[in-house]
């Protein structure tokens, strides 16, 4: 099969040496993010984005450096769900749940190395479901013309609305909010500036990376001064993550059973790697809670949602690399990676480029390796990572992000237009407004009137053609159930409550 | 989450953010008629705008008619620390390139690291280990040119 040599081709791009210290440099820096409060994936990847961008690295290695990066930080998120009780981001709520009764019970190095295997296993299956399905999705994908696009496209806008449990209302006018701002500068149809108030910096638009880093990192220290000064967590450091196999025996069940129902929830457009780890979580204690045990230290309340969730994100590529449109605020970004560096997803990638496809599959294989490798023997060094005073760590993640930003576009007008996006992330997020549908359609509005006004410059004017294909009246069928549910949820129980973690961590990623 | 009850049911936050929001929507929806070209697609600069603009404003109004309860959005007195935070972050790119990248970014980083709790000397000495590690590590080692500044340029 050919699938088989693109996958040998994509490891033997991924294993030479400059790629695996990549790797290894990405999951170790990926790790002591994730770790540390208040950073996730997304602040973590968006902050090393422009680094990697202007280091010029050929596209590939900085594919591998970043997809370690993320994965590091997922493996990082856990250890201070465990440790702190507070996830290091959403998709890490779950797995405070059992994850800390069991480090209260001194069960800490159990609960990191089930994670850790877990996380495997996830990612795993994710991996072989990639690459199962994303071809066949590219199969399929040929047949969609700028009318199934724009269909797409409003599917996935009106589906980040339902799925995620907040307000619907307030998601989708996050989404519009996005969506205007994205129409800022000038229209590459026409040529016309829009909404740029003469202001010729604005002639290229808001950049998604400038709005990606103001919205999640200095929004985030902004809002971080309000829980009071002088954050030091309170962990206790741990040498090494250690299980014993009888252990690891019982919650092999549900890493399997987490690991299939977080893959096919991230392959849903809207849905992402927290909705993975919740479905695999609250499945798996309706099947396997006989004694009445989750919530207080089952091993398997750990193990399921963390292989939910590492095998929803994989699964959330299938989507964002075959066709181009991410799900969620990680897909987001990583989104916005390729873009920067001139790759388009969709299914000209695989034709085109399957180079760069296979290898960043190969990449993310690596990284789930090479983190279980590192995370159980090094655990203690990131546990001590989690003692760098807030007044140390705030700063030097700010001056990078400016750094980082500068460093793209040497113009201070960005790093204006970073702050202000930090201002308005900040608003948004005390107004409970979630910041990742104004990164999504700042990021796809561009191409979502591109697909509308090709489909209607082909057919003349005559809108019929939007609903002229199956697919388009499939997608518009599929977004209208969506919509019907999501309103049912939203009027049944007032908006779930949150499990409280301690940083607002929760509208801020997937 | 921040979100606790401030005053019973008057909920203005969300009643103020969707005015704005739909005054917001309305100008939108007008200014994108001025957008329009003899040449070029049948849909022209000015639809998806408008597209955009009712569904915006749409919400923006329920947003008006069901509001959710205010938030918590100043805590006294850390909300000093904020403002103080907030102007640094506005004004270390206006001094940036004048005075340079190891200056600005050391005097920032102070300021920041002060805001945040720690006593001058921890503060100045964090500043100056990111300011001019930051340079040295974009500018020297990643070859990244960065405003050195009169003092060192």
């Amino acid at each position: 099969m050919e699938i088989l040599g693109f996958l040998a081709d994509g490891f033997a791009t991924a294993l030479t040496p400059t790629n695996i210290g990549l790797a290894l440099f990405g999951c170790f820096i990926g790790t002591i993010i994730g770790a540390l409060p208040g950073l996730g994936p997304v602040n973590g990847v968006a902050i090393l984005i422009p680094l990697a961008f202007s280091l010029q690295l050929p596209a590939g290695s900085a594919l591998i450096l970043l997809a370690c990066v993320y994965y590091g930080c997922m493996y990082g998120g856990r250890i201070s769900s465990i440790m702190l009780n507070i996830p290091g981001d959403e998709p890490a709520m779950m797995t405070c749940l059992d994850g800390y009764p069991m480090a209260q019970q001194g069960k800490a190095p159990e609960a990191l190395a089930i994670s850790g295997i877990a996380s495997f296993v996830g990612a795993v299956a994710a991996t072989i479901g990639l690459v199962l399905f994303a071809p066949l999705l590219v199969q399929f994908a040929i047949r969609f013309g700028p009318a199934e696009y724009f269909a797409l496209y409003v599917m996935a806008f009106a589906t980040i609305g339902g799925i995620t449990g907040a307000n619907p209302a307030k998601t989708l006018l996050a989404a519009g909010i996005g969506l205007a701002l994205g129409t800022v500068g000038i229209d590459p149809q026409s040529a016309v500036p829009r909404y740029t108030f003469g202001s010729f910096h604005l002639y290229d638009g808001f950049h998604a990376i400038v709005a990606i880093v103001g919205l999640f990192a200095i929004s985030e220290a902004l809002i971080l001064l309000e829980h009071g000064i002088g954050g030091h967590s309170g962990a206790v450091p741990v040498n090494r993550a250690f299980a014993r196999w009888p252990d690891i025996r019982k919650s092999l069940g549900a890493m399997f059973r987490g690991s299939g129902l977080g893959f096919i929830s991230g392959i849903l457009p809207g849905a992402g790697a927290s909705l993975g780890s919740f479905i695999a979580y609250t499945l798996e204690k309706r099947y396997s809670n006989n004694d009445d045990t989750f919530g207080k230290g089952d091993p398997r309340g750990v193990a399921a949602p963390e292989a939910g969730n590492n095998a929803a994100a994989g699964g959330a590529l299938v989507p964002m690399l075959a066709l181009g449109v991410p799900g969620s605020g990680t897909t987001a970004v990583l989104l916005a990676l390729l873009i920067s560096l001139n790759i388009t997803p969709g299914p000209l990638l695989f034709q085109n480029q399957p180079d760069i496809v296979w290898g960043l599959i190969a990449a993310l294989f690596m990284a789930n390796v090479f983190l279980l490798i590192l995370n159980l023997p090094l655990v203690g060094l990131f546990t001590r990572m989690l003692s760098i005073p807030m007044w140390a760590l705030m700063p030097f993640v700010v001056m990078i992000s400016f750094v980082g930003i500068y460093s793209i576009s040497h113009s201070t007008f960005d790093l204006q237009v970073m702050v202000g996006f930090g201002v308005l992330g900040f608003v948004l997020r005390k107004l409970e407004i979630s910041v990742v549908p104004v990164v999504l359609g700042l990021l796809l509005g561009g191409e979502m009137e591109s697909m509308l006004r090709r489909a209607l410059a082909i057919s003349g004017g005559d809108a019929g053609i939007l609903v002229s294909s199956w697919i388009s009246i499939g997608l518009y069928t599929m977004t209208g159930c969506f919509l019907v549910i999501a309103v049912v949820l939203a009027m049944r129980k007032p908006r779930r409550p949150v499990a409280q973690p301690a940083a607002d961590a929760d509208y801020v990623g997937d | 989450m921040s979100s606790t009850r401030s005053t019973p049911s008057l909920r203005l936050s969300d009643r103020i953010a969707g005015a704005i929001l739909l005054a917001l929507a309305i100008w939108y929806w007008i200014a994108a008629g001025g957008y329009s070209v003899a040449y070029g697609d049948p849909a022209g600069p000015s639809l998806f705008p408008r597209m955009v603009a009712v569904p915006l404003g749409l919400f923006a109004a329920f947003l008006i008619v069901k509001p959710d309860p205010d938030p918590v959005w100043f805590r006294w007195p850390h909300v000093w620390g904020q403002i103080a935070m907030l102007a640094v972050l506005i004004v270390y790119p206006i001094i940036l390139e004048p005075a340079g990248f190891p200056l600005s970014t050391s005097v920032a980083a102070v300021l920041l690291a002060r805001i945040l709790g720690a006593s001058w000397l921890q503060a100045v000495i964090t500043g100056l280990v990111i300011g001019f590690g930051l340079f040295f590590l974009f500018d020297g080692v990643f070859g990244l040119p960065l405003p050195t500044g009169p003092l060192f340029g």
